[in-house]
């Protein structure tokens, strides 16, 4: 009798329990959807890298990283997981963490990545424990090639509109260098000629050699960016198109200005708008990666190419706090806070990192009037996925092992606060770290990840 | 951080070889490019060797000006200067682990404590000279005992020192309870004031002061150890005020309820098993004192023993209230009869009443210490 009693009891207990649990990851659960936007090599791939590596080393080790992360406090973190999101690549974080114990950084991202990261916490309050034990914190990243991003502006133009403005971009700025072999094909190229799909291929691939050619030169304004990109699912060899002069691009019967105005509303029907419908527009929380050393790297010229290009990347989503209402019911998330992040902070002396972030609010102010007038909480943030850089004799160097394996120390001069302070021809060039031995050690003591997912998940109040 | 190497270079990164030639283009127009590409290059190093020979143009050696005659590719001067090291790069320690908050109340101490030290000497001394004593009344005809005064005089200002030190460390602890507790005014209002922005190196300060005070081995001195491991040299004052709370206020706070709880239970329990009121008296005095020694243990801060008057007075109300409702509880029980289960009540009672008063105590040494 006695035993019967205590099984019943016993089984009383565990279903009250797995029902409390059930309760809880129906009930309790908070999602926030995370799309992290940059252009192509701003660090995304490893900042996810590092976020996925800090809260597992947090959560399943212990480690005392992220300190002012305050809303996942680590004696309530009961376990952490990662799941892949329907319809999207798993991350690669097991591969990324090979290539680093390989001495090799990260591949760029070539396609889209989408996962999960469920950390469960456990429920503090004393009654509500008993019912809901816990409660899920689910964050859904989504990785998507850089190149994607600055194609986005293109859907709200037609061809003719796009074509000048692409034509005018290539004959300014730092970029008329790396344009002037593709000018001056163009010039030679008989339009005459009916558009051949082979003459069209001949036209697009040379136009395509300068986006590869101006891209690895630090030009930012590049677009079509999904052409430099095999792996972009938009079949761009066969619907190909380039800016064309604004000869033929003024004249509608053209038949070169035809046919490129029809592949480019095939672009924009096909590849571009189920591109912003299934990546851009789900989310409630942006992060804008900048990679100032692109600029910095160059000149000023190629600092204020990175603000126009920000500027038009601003475009691309949809500004303003979602209410439970449109989320849950209308199931349409708009950004309620966004955060502009200038990655790869350790590559610049502590004493210059006022510097940097005065340069980063600078080069973001395009981007912010946008959201104005719209009840947007946004804040600037200088990361570094991975500590690389150690401190230097005196606080304007660093020490860091470069890819020929030597310790060096690089002594920087005053990093420019404005863009108007960057010294017309002179530039920073950018230290050529390698992956460091220690790469766990230093992603655990990376610095300002913690600030900026605080800022992102805090219920409102300004870090 | 970076996510590719990138040149370090007075040039700006090298022009990434182009892809044309791999970019599934057909056999045909991909020679047709080429062929064009090639012309250019021609053409234009031509140009380039025509423009050179007239204006002395600097262009890079190795690279073809077959971009253009007009535009020249740009040269930037660096700002930043770089030298090899003859050293290792450091390692980077891991973070230390949290995971496991191992910290407890009463710790084994290794070696004879200080008390235990002067309560030897004393009771040394004391038989020490129960011995002289003895030793000069069986010798009371020799008139010289240079080691036996010796060892006894060594023993005595050993005693005697141990005794000072003793008296000085009571009377520095309470004078160490009465700075914390202003060091503590200060970062409430720091804490008050957040969003002003203090400069860090003054939080840095005030923090670095109220964590010297921690006595070695406390709860407090553990999470202040955890803080400066923590700590960033990017962060700012209000993060370090935040950091601060987080890692040392809040868990040590926490950690203070759950050793009074732990102690008011105990007291409880004792009321109830205390056979008689003096027994019960004495059970809740040394409670109260082993809370005072422990919760001391949790904040870091040692509250002498005859130091803070505040404490002791109440404890004295403490006893007293245990007093009046032991006289109220045995009313109370003559009242109904002197049965089993009016005993029980009775005792019952008495063990609320301990507990909720050592939980009083408790309560007004974290208001104290906090």
């Amino acid at each position: 009798m006695q035993k019967n009693i205590a099984t019943l009891f016993d089984k009383t207990r565990a279903m009250a329990s797995l029902t409390g649990d059930k309760l809880s990851s129906a009930f309790n659960k908070e999602t926030h959807r995370f799309t992290i936007t940059g252009l192509s090599r701003s660090g995304k791939s490893m900042l996810f890298t590092s976020l996925i590596t800090m809260l597992k080393s947090r959560s399943e080790e212990g480690y005392a990283c992220l300190p002012l992360l305050r809303y996942l406090p680590p004696s309530q973190v009961l376990d952490m997981r990662i799941e892949p999101i329907e319809g999207y690549k798993p991350f690669p974080h097991l591969q990324n963490i090979t290539d680093l114990e390989n001495g090799q950084w990260p591949k760029a991202t070539e396609e889209a990545f989408g996962f999960k990261l469920v950390v469960r916490l456990k429920e503090t309050a004393s009654l509500k424990r008993h019912v809901l034990p816990h409660s899920d914190v689910v964050f859904e990243f989504i990785d998507y090639p850089g190149e994607w991003v600055t194609d986005i502006p293109m859907l709200s133009k037609t061809y003719a509109h796009w074509s000048d403005s692409a034509w005018a971009q290539l004959s300014s700025g730092p970029q008329q260098y790396f344009a002037s072999q593709w000018k001056a094909f163009v010039n030679q190229f008989d339009f005459e000629q009916e558009p051949t799909e082979q003459r069209i291929k001949l036209l697009v691939n040379a136009y395509r050699d300068y986006l590869i050619d101006a891209k690895a030169n630090g030009i930012s304004l590049l677009q079509p960016g999904s052409f430099l990109l095999e792996s972009s699912d938009f079949d761009w060899q066969a619907f190909g198109f380039t800016p064309l002069p604004s000869s033929i691009t003024s004249d509608v019967s053209h038949p070169w200005f035809k046919i490129f105005d029809k592949h480019f509303s095939k672009f924009q029907s096909r590849w571009l708008t189920p591109l912003k419908q299934s990546i851009f527009k789900e989310t409630d929380k942006q992060i804008i990666l900048v990679d100032l050393f692109e600029g910095l790297n160059h000149s000023r010229q190629h600092l204020y190419q990175l603000k126009e290009t920000l500027s038009h990347l601003a475009d691309t989503f949809v500004y303003g706090q979602s209410t439970w209402f449109s989320r849950n019911v209308l199931k349409k998330e708009q950004i309620g806070k966004v955060a502009f992040v200038a990655t790869k902070s350790d590559l610049v002396p502590v004493s210059q990192r006022a510097n940097l972030l005065s340069l980063l609010t600078q080069i973001t102010e395009g981007a912010r009037a946008r959201f104005d007038d719209k009840p947007i909480q946004f804040e600037h943030f200088l990361v570094s996925s991975m500590q690389v850089t150690d401190d230097g004799s005196n606080e304007d160097a660093i020490r860091y092992q470069d890819t020929d394996g030597r310790y060096v120390e690089s002594m920087f001069e005053p990093i420019p606060s404005t863009l108007k302070e960057m010294e017309e021809g002179s530039h920073f060039p950018v230290p050529d770290v390698s992956v460091p031995s220690d790469f766990k050690a230093r992603i655990l003591a990376g610095k300002g990840v913690d600030r900026l997912l605080q800022f992102l998940l805090g219920k409102g109040e300004q870090e | 951080m970076s996510d590719k190497p990138y040149k370090f270079d007075e040039s700006p990164e090298p022009t990434r070889p182009s892809t044309l030639k791999n970019n599934g283009f057909g056999e045909q127009d991909g020679t047709a490019y080429s062929e064009y590409a090639s012309q250019q290059r021609d053409q234009y190093d031509d140009q380039l060797n025509k423009t050179t020979a007239d204006d002395g143009n600097d262009y890079q050696d190795g690279e073809p000006m077959h971009k253009s005659g007009s535009v020249n590719k740009p040269q930037y001067k660096t700002k930043v200067k770089t030298q090899t090291l003859d050293i290792a790069q450091p390692k980077t320690k891991l973070p230390q682990q949290v995971s496991e908050d191992v910290w407890e109340v009463d710790v084994n101490k290794e070696g004879i404590s200080l008390g235990a030290a002067t309560l030897g000497f004393g009771v040394v001394s004391l038989i020490g000279f129960f011995v002289f004593e003895a030793y000069t009344t069986l010798a009371a005809n020799v008139s010289e005992h240079p080691i036996g005064t010796g060892v006894l005089g060594a023993l005595l200002v050993g005693f005697v020192s141990c005794f000072s030190f003793l008296s000085f460390k009571e009377w520095r602890g309470y004078k160490q309870v009465n700075t914390a507790m202003e060091d503590a005014g200060v970062i409430r209002n720091l804490l008050v004031n957040k969003r002003n922005e203090t400069s860090p190196q003054k939080i840095d300060r005030v923090l670095s002061q109220h964590g010297k005070r921690f006595s070695r081995g406390s709860y407090a001195a553990h999470c202040f150890d955890r803080y400066k491991q923590q700590l960033q040299d990017d962060m700012t004052g209000p993060e370090r005020l935040g950091l601060y709370e987080d890692t040392v206020l809040k868990p040590v706070q926490d950690k203070a309820h759950k050793v009074l709880n732990k102690e008011s239970v105990t007291a409880g329990s004792l009321a109830f098993i205390s056979p008689n009121n003096l027994i019960q008296t004495f059970a809740v005095i040394w409670i109260s004192f082993r809370t005072i020694r422990r919760m001391a243990r949790v904040y870091g801060l040692r509250p002498s023993t005859a130091g803070n008057w505040k404490l002791l007075k109440v404890l004295a109300q403490n006893i007293a209230a245990q007093g009046v409702f032991d006289l109220a509880t045995d009313e109370v029980a003559n009242q109904i009869g002197g049965s089993l289960s009016a005993k029980f009540m009775e005792n019952s009672a008495e063990a609320i009443a301990a507990g909720a008063l050592n939980a009083r105590l408790g309560r007004a040494l974290i208001k104290l210490l906090k």
